[in-house]
């Protein structure tokens, strides 16, 4: 990185604060505040409805996914095109036209209180949870690259993120995510035509090699429960974990409620269902041309640095011997690709048959020094996350590296933004206005509001640099927010059917998240995105027969 | 564009859905010819 980068990075940050601020307007009131006066053009809330859901995860874990892997973790989108004609037409009108703050809110006009704020207190322990992750994930990669303390690389992200989002508010947020998806989208594009330009082979012949090592099929139609991502899992559990999403996680359903009119918040989701499946594929077709790129360019053997150091510290002689079998392999699979890119008709079987070979004795390297550092270390090595820091910091021209450092801060930014922006919304509106003080002035909330946006940003980045440390109470968190996630949206469904009761809601709650509990410990094998749909139907059928008791129980009753 | 529009929704989402699922079923070509032609 140098001083031009470094620049780009700084403007980039402050300009997208300082612009989101600015536009803020009428803050001074609560529906300004958390929902700018239902005023916002569609587009500025699609973009920010795709920011949202853009993390730096995306730019630094999917990519590396998209390296080792391939394309195939697109199929994880297949539902959301779907996903979101159906909110347009079903949840979306019902939320927006209850003039609600929370999507909870709307649970408690349709069945009662403590449906609201069940529901409420399980996203807020989620997604207080996930903010803290969301920052902690870049802020490792951060430290291992440039050698940062992870307080100064949470401290980077978090504490503009809490400024504009304590003194803007959802306007400040949303303004921001505007740029900051332009930063992101400019940032993939540039590394591509970089990647396209700096590879020694045409795009062709790169696509034909990276198709030779399995990194461009796309579709696997298996009907098997236990592999995450096949075309059915995408398209049904999909679209099950993408209507949860996007209809019940306030994060994103305070990004279409700020939409002037049930019109305009159909058409920022649409925004997404046209534009997600492309941009993803942008993603991971970045990863695959990265993999290419270290075809023909000597790769490390381990991409971590810091890991790299350390294991070459502590065990000098066996990480040599696994260096010297690495270029070795390298080689050879580098002789195997060109083969495969001449691409002789008559022998291009064998010409993959032979490359895949290649491809696997250095894979079987890499695993070797992956279990080394992992001994050396002690942590689980997550090598797959610094592939694509790595080549931005090692392989780009001057300037892009800054670019691309401005558009994972951005990503990282914009999701922190919107769930700090949500969990003090749910917090205030759900519990403390509910529950507390129903009767204090519009400026008292205002001043809670803010109070609670600046506690959850600090809330989060605690998180996020004990992350280390949390990790198991972490990952507990995040497997408890799976049981819930589907069964959320199964309530919600359940309240657009007529005649169903609290009582059934409930109930149908705690049934779903039980089943769904039950299922994961008893078949840890069943793919996560199958909760959803699991979740979904329990709710639904549980909700819908006590409803039904109770409808014939009151019909009896009466003379 | 006012809300008064969207009472006019079943029209307008049948046009919606087609055009989207018309989108989705190109992307998902465009990927299948990707795959058939590289992956082999």
């Amino acid at each position: 990185m140098q001083p031009l980068d470094w620049f780009i990075v700084v403007i980039s940050l402050a300009y997208v604060v300082w612009d989101g601020i600015r536009r803020s307007k009428n803050t001074h009131e609560l529906e300004g505040y958390f929902l700018a006066n239902r005023n916002l053009p569609w587009w500025a809330v699609g973009l920010s409805v795709m920011a949202t859901q853009l993390s730096a995860v995306t730019m630094i874990g999917t990519t590396g996914q998209g390296a080792t892997d391939g394309m195939r973790f697109i199929q994880f989108y297949f539902g959301l095109p779907l996903a979101m004609v159906i909110l347009g037409v079903t949840l979306v009108p019902f939320l927006h036209k209850a003039r609600v703050f929370t999507a909870y809110e709307f649970l408690e006009r349709r069945f009662d209180a403590k449906t609201r704020s069940l529901t409420s207190f399980l996203f807020l322990i989620s997604r207080g949870m996930s903010a803290g992750t969301i920052i902690a994930a870049p802020g490792v990669v951060f430290s291992a690259i440039f050698g940062w303390d992870m307080v100064w690389s949470v401290v980077l992200m978090g504490v503009p993120t809490i400024l504009y989002t304590v003194v803007g508010g959802v306007q400040a947020v949303t303004w921001a995510d505007v740029k900051q998806m332009g930063i992101i989208v400019l940032s993939l594009v540039a590394v591509v035509v970089v990647l396209l330009v700096k590879l020694p082979v045409p795009a062709g012949e790169a696509l034909e090699i990276a198709g030779a090592a399995g990194r461009m099929r796309v579709f696997d139609f298996s009907w098997d429960f236990t592999k995450t991502y096949t075309f059915w899992s995408g398209m049904l559990g999909g679209t099950f974990l993408m209507l949860s999403y996007f209809g019940t996680d306030q994060s994103q359903v305070q990004r279409y409620l700020t939409a002037k009119s049930v019109d305009d918040a159909r058409s920022s989701l649409l925004m997404s269902a046209y534009w997600k499946i492309p941009l993803q594929a942008l993603v991971l077709l970045l990863g695959v041309l990265v993999f290419v790129f270290y075809l023909f360019q000597a790769p490390p053997l381990l991409y971590n640095p810091a890991q790299e150091a350390r294991v070459r510290a502590a065990e000098p002689a066996a990480f040599a011997a696994l260096d010297t079998r690495y270029r070795t392999a390298v080689a050879a699979r580098e002789s195997s690709a060109r083969a495969v890119a001449k691409n002789p008709a008559s022998g291009r079987e064998a010409g993959r048959s032979a490359f895949r070979d290649r491809e696997a004795d250095v894979q079987a390297v890499r695993t070797e020094a992956l279990a080394l550092a992992e001994r050396v270390t002690g942590q689980p090595s997550r090598d797959v996350n610094y592939i694509i820091p790595r080549f931005v910091l090692d392989h780009l021209p001057l300037g892009l590296a800054g670019l691309f450092l401005a558009g994972v801060l951005a990503a990282a930014m914009s999701s922190i933004a919107a769930e700090l922006n949500s969990l003090s919304t749910a917090t205030v509106i759900d519990f403390y206005r509910r529950w507390v003080r129903p009767e204090a002035s519009d400026a008292h909330f205002l001043k809670v509001s803010k109070l609670a946006t600046a506690a959850w940003g600090i809330f989060a980045c605690i998180v996020a640099i004990y992350a280390a440390t949390l990790g198991s109470l972490i990952e507990v968190v995040n497997r408890f927010g799976s049981f819930f996630y589907g069964s959320i949206l199964g309530v919600f469904l359940l309240a657009m059917i007529p005649r169903t009761k609290s009582l059934g809601a409930f109930v149908g709650l705690l049934a779903g998240m039980a089943t769904v509990a039950a299922v994961s410990f008893g078949a840890p094998s069943v793919s996560f995105l199958w909760h959803n749909v699991i979740g979904v139907v329990t709710v639904l059928v549980v909700g819908s027969v006590l409803s039904l008791g109770g409808a014939a129980r009151t019909a009896r009753s009466q003379p | 564009m006012s809300d008064a529009n969207s009472e006019t929704g079943p029209s307008r989402f049948r046009v919606t859905l087609f055009r989207v699922m018309l989108i989705q079923l190109l992307a998902l070509l465009a990927l299948w010819l990707l795959q058939t032609r590289y992956a082999g």
